[in-house]
């Protein structure tokens, strides 16, 4: 019950200071109007998929029938995959970096909660605000399956909206951990980018390495793993992978936290 | 209520703190003096759980630092050096926070919160961003984040650095009476706050505990009895011998003063020595002229300065 309370506490601090900082505005801002911008231009841009069906019509290629709606998703699911990339780790860079320039770890610390409960609500926080920032995109969305002839199964669109939370969790896990080893957010910020961008291409690197080596880059990818939920299938071990990611990036986040009130 | 025994704690391979041992009773305020970088602050982490010791203990009540540091971070109230503030928060929302974190039960947040206000003198703050109230406010915050969840214990680390002489006395007044109900550690580097707020003082250098005393008790053993300041008119060196003929007398300096045939005599007495009836009796009946005779009381400083002087080598020899 008083972990519970720490938790929320915590989580509630760390919304907040998303709320009322400018800085999250502005990225909210990017995120809208490029996924605005992309939502179109997938959708009814020269190459979009539109044009493609109508051009095949025309030739009179005969193609088995599109589903449009199923494609957009694919698609356009996919385009968000890359640009939360460059988003989120200007999320995470100051959930630790401000609490160390400003002091105020030093409360967090002397305050009886674990060092596990703080990166709990702290991750829940930033997750919480990157979940109301796609709220929008559910528009698009909307008006799309509405216009659908074929109507798509609900839980396709449902599974890539949770592929979409888990990646920005693992990430989000895994920036939180970089900015609890420094004091400078743009550094953290350039790291967490270098690493995510290394595993979001791990399966590229696979590709040269043969055995078990090869299997286990192919494996910890983030983008083939999020391809695999965004095309519609629940796979288990595409959800274990982005649970271990979250998991590994709060341990390391406690480890770290604790290394430096023992050491300095 | 506090039980600090030969806690020592390196960085790498340089030593913070060695072996420091003192104790706080229960309503005291304990003044921690010394030079900077002598070891108070990595002292204090200690007693709040922020840093782990390399060796010893410390308790808190019953309870180890170490070993029950969620229990001990529950009753302990600590304002670092600069107070920790969320400044995207108001006065109010950031007490109710801490109250939060602190495991204050939900019935007493808001009468612990109105009561911290009320003591740190913040009611009309209290929703103002935190962002926009001047440094001697931000201080008060600062104490007041210590204060919100009624610890027993509290320790202060330099509470009056950076404010203005007016805010210093507020901050002072502040602590003394929070005194009783509470048991507070207070460090600083300023002599006359230790002398004007602190029932006891422990006096920390280089890492090592040189003296833990009363201010008064310290100032009497440890700069010795004192000494007087003469103006006298007659040869030097004459009386010079006269007054290192006297017993008590541990050391004697003499300088002529300038534009007139007068000297003036500097005497060091031995330590719970009064011989300024003697000095006063040998230097008349000798023949001299004395004009001016002032018994020089040691101060806190010269206490201070004599415990820490191993710290920097000085060229001051007499």
């Amino acid at each position: 019950m008083i972990l519970l309370n720490n938790l929320l506490a915590i989580f509630r601090r760390e919304l907040q200071s998303y709320l009322t900082s400018p800085l999250a505005y502005l990225i909210a801002t990017v995120f809208w109007l490029l996924s605005g911008f992309f939502f179109v231009s997938i959708l009814l841009g020269p190459e979009g998929i539109i044009q493609q069906v109508s051009q095949r019509e025309q030739q009179s290629i005969p193609t088995p029938p599109i589903d449009v709606a199923y494609q957009f998703i694919k698609i356009y699911f996919g385009f968000l995959g890359s640009l939360v990339l460059f988003i989120l780790p200007v999320l995470s860079m100051g959930l630790y970096t401000e609490e160390r320039k400003r002091g105020t770890l030093e409360l967090l610390a002397t305050s009886p909660l674990t060092n596990w409960v703080i990166a709990v609500g702290k991750l829940l926080g930033a997750l919480a605000f990157f979940t109301v920032m796609i709220i929008p995109i559910l528009g698009y969305e909307i008006f799309i399956f509405n216009a659908a002839n074929s109507p798509v199964p609900p839980a396709v669109p449902l599974i890539a909206h949770l592929a979409l939370i888990l990646l920005a969790g693992a990430i989000l896990s895994l920036g939180m951990f970089i900015s609890s080893l420094t004091d400078s957010t743009i550094f953290a910020a350039v790291i967490t980018f270098a690493i995510v961008l290394f595993l979001w291409v791990t399966d590229l690197i696979a590709n040269r390495f043969t055995g078990a080596l090869g299997e286990v880059f192919e494996h910890i990818s983030l983008l083939s793993n999020y391809d695999t939920l965004v095309q519609g299938t629940l796979d288990t071990t595409s959800l274990v992978v982005f649970a271990s990611y979250i998991v590994l990036g709060l341990f390391l986040t406690a480890q770290s936290i604790q290394l430096l009130r023992g050491n300095s | 209520m506090i039980e600090v025994e030969n806690l020592s704690k390196s960085f790498g391979s340089t030593p913070a703190i060695t072996d420091v041992t003192f104790s706080v009773k229960e309503g005291e305020i304990l003044g921690f003096l010394g030079p900077n970088g002598a070891g108070k602050t990595t002292t204090m982490r200690i007693l709040t759980g922020y840093l782990s010791a390399s060796t010893g203990t410390a308790k808190i009540g019953s309870y180890e630092v170490h070993q029950h540091s969620l229990d001990v971070r529950k009753r302990i109230g600590y304002l670092p050096e600069h107070p920790p503030l969320y400044l995207d928060m108001t006065v109010q929302g950031f007490l109710a926070f801490v109250t939060q974190i602190k495991g204050v039960s939900r019935r007493d947040r808001a009468q612990q919160i109105n009561r911290a206000l009320e003591r740190c003198f913040l009611e009309e703050k209290r929703h103002t961003l935190i962002r926009k109230l001047s440094k001697g406010y931000r201080q008060r915050v600062g104490v007041a984040q210590a204060i919100v969840h009624n610890p027993p214990v509290i320790v202060l680390d330099e509470p009056t650095i950076g404010l203005d002489p007016r805010q210093m006395i507020e901050v002072r007044n502040l602590i003394q009476n929070l005194a009783g109900d509470h048991t507070i550690i207070l460090s600083t580097h300023i002599l006359s706050e230790v002398s004007m707020t602190c029932d006891r003082v422990t006096i920390i250098s280089n890492g090592s505990v040189v003296a833990t005393n009363t201010p008064d008790n310290l100032t009497a053993e440890l700069a010795g009895g004192g000494g007087y300041t003469l103006d006298v008119a007659g040869e030097a060196e004459e009386l010079e011998n006269l007054l290192n003929s006297l017993e008590e007398v541990a050391s004697v300096t003499i300088s002529p003063q300038e534009n007139r045939e007068r000297l003036t005599v500097k005497i060091t007495c031995l330590p719970n020595t009064e011989p300024g009836d003697k000095i006063a009796t040998v230097v008349v009946n000798a023949g001299f002229h004395l004009y001016e005779m002032q018994r020089d009381r040691p101060t806190l400083e010269d206490v201070f300065l004599e415990l820490t002087a191993q710290d920097q080598p000085t060229t001051n020899t007499n």
